[in-house]
């Protein structure tokens, strides 16, 4: 990181800056409200500004261009854009110093769109000054900006996958594939997680156990995989490309530790099946069974022979939704279960096409090309009866020795009829897996819903806010085996873009503190939320140090600093006081009343 | 209430040889498609699906099976290809041999073998006990009460009505038991006032009159906008017939018993051709055979969806009005030919035989329909009364 000290030699003075300045009509949506020429006006005579010019879109492809030429052309040292929010555009600008060989932190965003034009379009001549005032402002902020520079880590190319599930193991084979050495640890004894349970599961009938064991084979047979069973991870240190991991190996008699080094880490540890309340749909009661005990029966029974605790059973009926879209908590939708039940059927079909089939369901979610297995199941003879979720289906014994399903059926006049049957089937959802502590050492995000949260759902969707911290799987989110796998090699797709090139540069755009300032109060080491700051011996005696790697700039340790210790590059104390003071001398016009 | 679901429907369903309901994914094209369906009486969705849930009651005594003409638009226009109007036609064959409760209408039905051996026992028994009542062959004339004495016929006659008036009368029990409690209608509803008088005899004669005897609905409303039939093959026109033809020859052979009975003419007189009730009697024969015949070869040449599925079921009945009329023709034709035609003594001997099975048979067989039917029209012309008073036009 370029030190402040030797910057500030070369910096010219606030007033001899060369600062372009750029107001943006954005098609209207700022101009019919605020008077861009007004504004451009006012800035040009701003010290410091060498150009102040209005443009109609500011990130269409020619105005970056323009503003390109201009800035090589007036040999600008700093760039203010007065346009919309920085969340849409501040990266696109400071890609645009970047190209002219202008450095990125010396630009400011102004957001003149949302906080004005948009908040005041009955009073123009208000929301002029108003813009006046907030580009000043930019304008005093880029004035004494400093030329940062990226922080470059070097990375190691080994990146650690917790969960020996599905997601997990294909992972960590995508891993040593695309050359990066993987670590696998499982907690339990074995490999493959819930799939490595299951017979044939949909879509193409393969076996969970057979793909399991395929997986398990390729990873036997490479030397760039390291698995650990009957194993936890423990502790945590360092930052993003150099993460010093703790792993506790639980071993007869005593436990061993053991440190690994990655750069990155996916954390695929799965789910846990929904378990019914005693007596939610009749749980507990003989011949009530959740879908996977089920699927186990099924998968363990031969043609014709399907029976529970020695008896045939002749008839059943799936209760959908047990454990999801419930008010009050798991409230989401499990999303495999519809066609898992779905796809059970067609296998109970085919040990007996005789058993006679009810699908008790709020809505069938088989979705995709699974709409195909929905059709199939229905055509060989499962029946689906449709309920409310206000008037659920009720489990009890009948006098016939049968369980008694009664349903109100949305699709027979919402009539309500009971169904004697052998088994009931209560088709269980997905929930979080509890992960208290391994949760609160990778400080995961973790959601509302206790599933883990990504940055993006769509645009960065494995990634966290914590750097070098993946998820994949349905510990983010319930889903299916090929969406688990997706999502594992997604992970290691985003391993290889963070590992491979051996180094990664982090934003500069974080906290700093002066040892010569800090009395070693120790208030900042608690407010830290990413655990970034820390005692450190300086000229002997106790500082606070950030750890530029790990900060993530949100400044939370600033205000609580009784000394005035801690800067926020390219938000210091300087910076922000000049904006303020520009913003304060603006003369505000004589308000007009409202029509 | 809940009701319980009968778990072997659809498999019962299937020996009737219902076509695959579990094509039907509820999306009710063939109810909103169908000319007969009406608010008053929705179908044939509601029905595949009470097959699909397993409501055995509910389908079996429901107006609507026997509002439906089959006239077959729901089949053509039905996107999973359920065959909605065979399924119907299966439910009705279906409901015949539920509501009967000695097992003949099921073994006709599903049982081809024993149905055959049921079917033939009874003619058998008929022809044999006429045979040995029978006295002497008069070879001056063709006397055919002198060979089986009419007082033997009519009152085996009169037994077989008795008995199966008794099967009706337990049959529609049931029956209008279940359509009264679902549309709710009861006594006091149907006879408590004089406005209730007045609905109940407007129902009857839609029932009766417009509908059973009139076929409107039949002739007007159920059928494709092309029929596939020319008219005179056309559904309803043969039905038309075949059915006044029936009432004709049943009309004529009632007025010769009060004739007899009145002794304005004993039966067995010789009578010219154009005696009054001998032409009634030749009129409704040939009627009823021209519609017979046509139902026949319809149903070889399967030319609408009606007549695409046949099942034993449609057959014997058919083939027991055909040879009822067909032997009744050539005893006339016998009649008339010169020199008596002895052999025509035997031809009556098997007419009367076969007479008399298709009336015992009423209730196991197709022909059970002309009691179904008039009740559950009744039942849906009492909605239409009541819900036209709602709606004042």
């Amino acid at each position: 990181m370029s030190k402040d000290a030797a910057a500030k030699p070369d910096k010219p003075a606030p007033e001899d800056r060369r600062i372009g300045v750029f107001i943006c009509h954005c098609g209207g949506n700022i101009s019919d409200y605020v008077d861009v020429n007004a504004v451009r006006e006012a800035l040009a005579d701003e010290p410091g500004v060498v150009v102040s010019e209005t443009t109609v879109f500011a990130c269409s492809d020619g105005t970056q261009h323009d503003m390109i030429d201009a800035i090589r052309a007036e040999k600008l040292d700093g760039l203010v854009v007065a346009s919309c929010s920085p969340k849409l555009h501040q990266v696109t600008f400071r890609n645009v110093a970047s190209r002219a060989d202008l450095n990125p932190y010396t630009y400011t965003q102004v957001n003149v769109r949302e906080q004005a034009s948009w908040a005041h379009p009955h009073d123009k001549a208000g929301a002029t000054e108003k813009v006046i005032g907030l580009v000043r402002a930019g304008v005093a902020k880029s004035r004494l900006s400093d030329p940062l520079q990226a922080l470059r880590v070097q990375t190691l190319p080994r990146t650690l996958v917790i969960g020996g599930g599905i997601a997990g193991l294909r992972a960590a084979i995508g891993l040593a594939e695309i050359g990066i050495e993987a670590i696998l640890v499982e907690r339990s004894d074995h490999l493959g997680g819930w799939v490595g349970g299951f017979g044939a599961m949909f879509p193409n009938d393969d076996s969970g156990r057979d793909q399991v064991a395929s997986l398990v084979e390729q990873i036997t047979q490479r030397r760039d995989i390291t698995v650990y069973t009957n194993a936890e991870v423990t502790g945590k240190a360092g930052s993003f490309g150099n993460y010093e991991m703790e792993v506790t190996l639980h071993r007869e008699g005593s436990d061993k530790t053991l440190q690994v080094d990655v750069g990155a880490i996916i954390v695929a540890t799965g789910f846990d099946s929904y378990d019914p309340a005693s007596g939610e749909y009749g749980y507990g009661m003989d011949g009530v069974v959740t879908l996977p005990q089920f699927k186990e029966l099924v998968d363990s029974s031969a043609a014709g022979e399907l029976s529970y605790q020695g008896r045939p059973v002749r008839s059943l009926a799936y209760i959908y939704c047990v454990g999801s879209r419930q008010r009050g908590g798991n409230e989401h939708c499990s999303k495999y279960c519809c066609t898992s039940a779905i796809h059970t059927s067609l296998l109970v079909n085919n040990l007996d096409p005789a058993i006679r089939q009810f699908h008790v369901y709020r809505d069938v979610r088989a979705y995709g090309k699974y709409e195909l297995l929905y059709n199939e199941s229905r055509e060989g003879g499962s029946t689906y009866l449709k309920f409310d979720a206000d008037t659920p289906p009720e489990v009890a014994k009948l006098d016939s020795g049968a369980l008694g399903v009664t349903v109100t059926d949305l699709l027979t006049q919402s009539q309500e009829v009971t169904l004697p049957v052998d088994l009931v089937v209560l088709v269980t959802g997905m929930v979080p897996r509890e992960n208290t502590s391994l949760v609160e050492l990778l400080k995961v995000p973790v959601g509302t819903d206790g599933f883990f949260n990504e940055i993006h759902p769509k645009l960065r969707p494995v990634e966290t806010v914590v750097d070098g911290l993946l998820i994949a799987g349905c510990c983010q989110s319930p889903r299916t085996v090929g969406e688990s796998v997706s999502a594992g090699l997604a992970a290691v797709a985003q391993s290889a873009a963070l590992l491979k090139k051996g180094y990664a540069d982090l934003d500069p755009l974080v906290a700093r503190i002066d040892p010569d300032k800090c009395i070693s109060s120790g208030e900042c080491l608690t407010v830290c939320p990413y655990g970034s700051i820390t005692s450190i011996e300086w000229d002997g005696r106790m500082a606070a140090s950030i750890d530029p790697a790990t900060c993530k700039g949100c400044g939370g340790c600033v205000p609580v600093c009784g000394s005035d210790a801690i800067e926020l590059l390219g938000y210091t104390d300087e910076q922000m006081l000049a904006a303020i003071e520009e913003m304060v001398i603006t003369e505000v016009p004589d308000k007009e009343p409202v029509a | 209430m809940a009701t319980m679901v009968d778990l072997n429907l659809i498999t019962d369903l299937q020996k009737f040889g219902a076509p695959d309901v579990n094509a039907c994914y509820s999306c009710g094209n063939c109810t909103a498609i169908c000319p007969l369906a009406d608010n008053d009486a929705t179908f044939p969705r509601r029905f595949i699906r009470l097959a699909q849930v397993g409501l055995t009651d509910e389908l079996v005594t429901s107006k609507e099976l026997w509002t439906c003409y089959q006239c077959g638009m729901c089949t053509s226009r039905c996107p999973q290809e359920a065959d909605p109007a065979e399924f119907m036609a299966t439910a009705r064959r279906f409901a015949i041999a539920k509501l009967d409760k000695t097992g003949i209408a099921r073994a006709l039905s599903t049982k081809p073998v024993l149905g055959s051996v049921i079917v033939i026992a009874a003619m058998l028994f008929f022809a044999l006990f006429f045979a040995s009542v029978r006295e002497q062959e008069t070879r001056a004339r063709l006397a055919f009460f002198d060979f089986i004495p009419y007082h033997w016929i009519h009152l085996v006659g009169l037994i077989l009505m008795g008995v199966v008036a008794l099967f009706a009368v337990i049959n529609l029990v049931f029956m209008i038991r279940g359509i009264a409690k679902r549309d709710q209608v009861s006594a006091k509803s149907l006879f408590g006032s004089k406005a209730a008088w007045g609905r109940t005899f407007r129902a009857l004669w839609y029932s009766i009159g417009v509908e059973s005897l009139g076929q409107k609905r039949f002739r007007e409303d159920c059928a494709d906008d092309e029929p596939a039939e020319p008219l005179y093959r056309r559904r309803w026109l043969i039905h038309f017939l075949t059915l006044w033809g029936f009432i004709g020859l049943f009309v004529a052979t009632t007025l010769n018993y009060v004739l007899d009975m009145a002794g304005v003419k004993p039966t067995g007189t010789a009578v010219p051709l154009w005696y009054p009730i001998r032409l009634l009697g030749t009129v409704a024969g040939l009627a009823l055979m021209y519609g017979v015949s046509w139902f026949m070869i319809n149903r070889r040449q399967q030319v609408s969806s009606a007549a695409k599925h046949s099942s034993p079921a449609d057959w014997l009945f058919l083939w027991l009005l055909m040879l009822t009329g067909l032997t009744g023709f050539v005893i006339e034709v016998a009649l008339y030919l010169p020199g008596p035609q002895i052999w025509a003594y035997w031809v009556f001997l098997v007419h009367v035989a076969i007479a008399m099975e298709l009336v015992l048979f009423l209730p196991f067989t197709k022909f059970a329909h002309v009691m179904y039917r008039p009740v559950s029209l009744f039942f849906y012309g009492l909605a239409k009364d009541e819900h036209r008073e709602l709606q004042p036009v």
